[in-house]
């Protein structure tokens, strides 16, 4: 229980009245007493019951979700120095198989391996054939370990490269505009350039702190 | 390691006709650039006393796609001409999936007993406790 005589009324009525400040303040400091008192009470029942034993476990006695102890923090950062160090050991002796990327592009998050292909709606600035580097890697991970960043990962870390295969435009695409019985129709073929990646390597490099 | 896919284009149109002017230019001006500019496609340009001007794409999958030059300006034929040298030669429809992987699962597919503690350290009703 925090009890503090708060003066705080004086303060609040420093240009009132000041027979009433002094009420407000008597009746505070009796309101103050009353807790004390009830408190040394309440805390008086609290030892007698300990005393006989534990207090009667209802259904709000402890909150419904389960209670997680935290480890402690200096544990914790050896437990996770030690887990850096090893996955860089296996970075550096490149004991990981097949690597995975979660990678932002386009305005869409894209999960991407080696060798696969994706397609745009829209037009890149790079001929076909050219090779691109793709920055902005949400995530890298392999059979063992996964890298997450917050939100983004370093660019010394890891290395996405795609090459532009190919630049065509969609199917046509209808668009219609139809209002029933007004004589109203508009149709409209939509062709939107697109272009094809394809995603040539994932590479990592052993650079964790 | 980039192949194009284009392998070649023909230009067939005709010397005298009036909607094959776009052609001729293109093929007085900008076919020589063109040319250079996409060294791994071959270029045959044969006027010819037939129809309407065509523009032939052959694909190495042997799709051939034929596309009309008739009025058309020398511009717009060599954008047409750069589109075609940028597209495969798979047809053009509605494509499902905008990716495509041989290996979509690293870490193992996920079901629906992955990350579920195995049956052998549950404490059940049945289980006798160890």
């Amino acid at each position: 229980m925090d009890l503090t005589l708060r003066p705080a009324a004086n303060f609040r009525f420093r240009g009132g009245v000041i027979a009433m400040a002094a009420a407000v303040t008597g009746l505070r400091r009796r309101a103050a007493a009353f807790l004390l008192s009830s408190a040394v009470r309440h805390q008086s029942s609290q030892s007698t019951s300990l005393q006989q034993g534990l207090v009667a476990k209802t259904s709000l006695t402890s909150p419904p979700w389960p209670e997680v102890k935290l480890p402690d923090p200096v544990e914790e950062a050896k437990y996770h120095a030690e887990v850096v160090q090893k996955v860089n050991k296996m970075i550096a002796t490149g004991q990981y198989g097949r690597l995975f990327a979660v990678v932002h592009f386009a305005s869409k998050q894209w999960k991407i391996t080696g060798e696969d292909l994706i397609m745009m709606d829209n037009v890149l600035e790079a001929e076909c054939g050219d090779r691109i580097r793709m920055e902005k890697v949400l995530l890298v991970g392999a059979d063992d370990f996964t890298l997450i960043g917050r939100p983004l990962l370093g660019k010394d870390l890891v290395r996405v490269e795609a090459t532009v295969i190919e630049k065509t435009e969609s199917w046509p695409k209808f668009n219609m505009r139809f209002w029933k019985r007004h004589n109203y129709q508009r149709k409209k073929i939509i062709v939107n350039p697109q272009t094809v990646l394809r995603i040539n390597t994932i590479e990592i490099f052993p650079c964790l702190s | 390691r980039y192949v194009r896919q284009l392998q070649r284009l023909q230009l067939l149109f005709s010397p005298t006709a009036g909607d094959a002017r776009g052609a001729r230019q293109f093929v007085e001006e900008a076919a020589l650039d063109f040319a250079r500019q996409h060294p791994d496609v071959v270029l045959y340009i044969s006027p010819r006393f037939g129809p309407a001007p065509l523009l032939l794409a052959e694909y190495l999958n042997g799709t051939v796609r034929e596309e009309l030059i008739a009025n058309k300006t020398s511009e717009e034929i060599i954008q047409l001409a750069t589109k075609l040298a940028g597209q495969s030669g798979l047809d053009i429809i509605r494509i499902r999936k905008p990716f495509h992987t041989d290996n979509p699962s690293v870490q193992g597919q996920w079901h629906p007993l992955t990350n579920k503690p195995s049956a052998l350290t549950i404490r059940g009703p049945r289980l006798q406790p160890q």
